[in-house]
């Protein structure tokens, strides 16, 4: 039972922009654990209409694409939901 | 020691020193695992007399698989020694030969990479130089490394070629590396730090960095070292 559970939860994630990266309309989406952090970036690149997008949580650090979302909400998020920031600037580009 | 200037996302190479000692100690205090070598410091001063300050920080000896995760050649040579022992079990010599073959073609493939962080007096950041080589010896050729980077760096390489990966000359070397060029790096620090405390930012940045140039070369880094220890 628990096993199921955990295979099938859902995370919500909580976008936050900073800097002069474009608002969403509606910031808090629900994403299943079992996604790779590379379906959040995917998925903001299509909001935003913008492919140059910095990702970074509130830990300090931008997760790798490769990282599993639950394995992300179980270490760094907070209030049952994983805040993500984003801002249009790139490290290079 | 320089608190102002992390907020403006470089740092003194003092706070250099002292991010990349706590880096250190926290990569050696987390679980990794054993694709993985330690971060070392590796002292080197001017006219032969080494002194604490000047260094860079050092990873060396990480194992790829083109087109794979980091891999272990332990774990490589560990599998073939377990199917030897089945094999002699039950003396099947064709099985024998086609494992033969299989570690002739990984050895074959296996990219070797050393990663070294310098600090960049002009850009007041951290700067990745980094090198691959073949199990033989033979070092990679761009063409060659392409083969480990994310597409992601692949499409920028394509798109900007003189502000990302270039192959410039090690500062403590005189000799090409590879380089991940060092603009840019201050803005997407001022924000991974903005809501880091002020006495925390300087054992931050380093971790914090390599979440982000780690990206950019392929080398994933331990999500433990972004808990609080």
């Amino acid at each position: 039972m628990a096993a199921v559970a955990a295979e099938q939860k859902k995370v919500v994630v909580h976008f936050r922009s900073t800097g002069n990266a474009p608002q969403l309309k509606q910031s808090k989406f629900k994403i299943g654990g079992n996604e790779k952090f590379l379906k959040i970036i995917d998925f903001l690149r299509r909001q935003i209409h913008q492919d140059t997008v910095f990702l970074y949580v509130n830990s300090a650090f931008s997760p790798n694409p490769d990282e599993l979302i639950i394995d992300l909400y179980n270490n760094f998020g907070i209030d049952g939901q994983l805040v993500v920031n984003y801002a249009s600037s790139m490290a290079w580009g | 020691m320089g608190g102002s200037s992390i907020g403006e996302g470089t740092l003194s190479l003092g706070d250099f020193v002292a991010s990349a000692k706590a880096l250190i100690e926290k990569w050696k205090a987390i679980d990794i695992d054993d694709s993985l070598p330690d971060w070392q410091w590796k002292p080197c001063g001017k006219m032969g007399v080494p002194s604490e300050e000047e260094g860079y920080l050092a990873l060396e000896g990480v194992y790829r698989n083109p087109g794979g995760r980091h891999v272990s050649i332990v774990l490589v040579y560990l599998h073939v020694l377990q199917e030897q022992i089945e094999d002699s079990n039950n003396f099947d010599d064709a099985d024998i030969v086609s494992d033969d073959a299989w570690v002739q073609s990984s050895s074959e493939s296996v990219h070797i990479y050393d990663y070294h962080v310098v600090y960049s007096f002009s850009y007041k950041v951290p700067v990745l130089y980094f090198q691959g080589h073949q199990a033989g010896g033979q070092l990679l050729t761009l063409d060659e490394i392409k083969e480990d980077l994310p597409s992601r760096s692949l499409k920028l390489l394509g798109e900007s070629k003189w502000t990302f990966i270039t192959r410039e000359e090690h500062p403590h070397f005189s000799r090409p590396w590879f380089t991940l060029h060092p603009c840019g790096t201050s803005d997407c620090m001022k924000l991974l730090l903005e809501g880091v405390e002020n006495k925390d930012q300087h054992v931050q940045y380093l971790p914090a960095w390599l979440s982000v140039v780690g990206q950019a070369v392929g080398l994933k880094i331990p999500l433990e070292l972004y808990g609080n220890l």
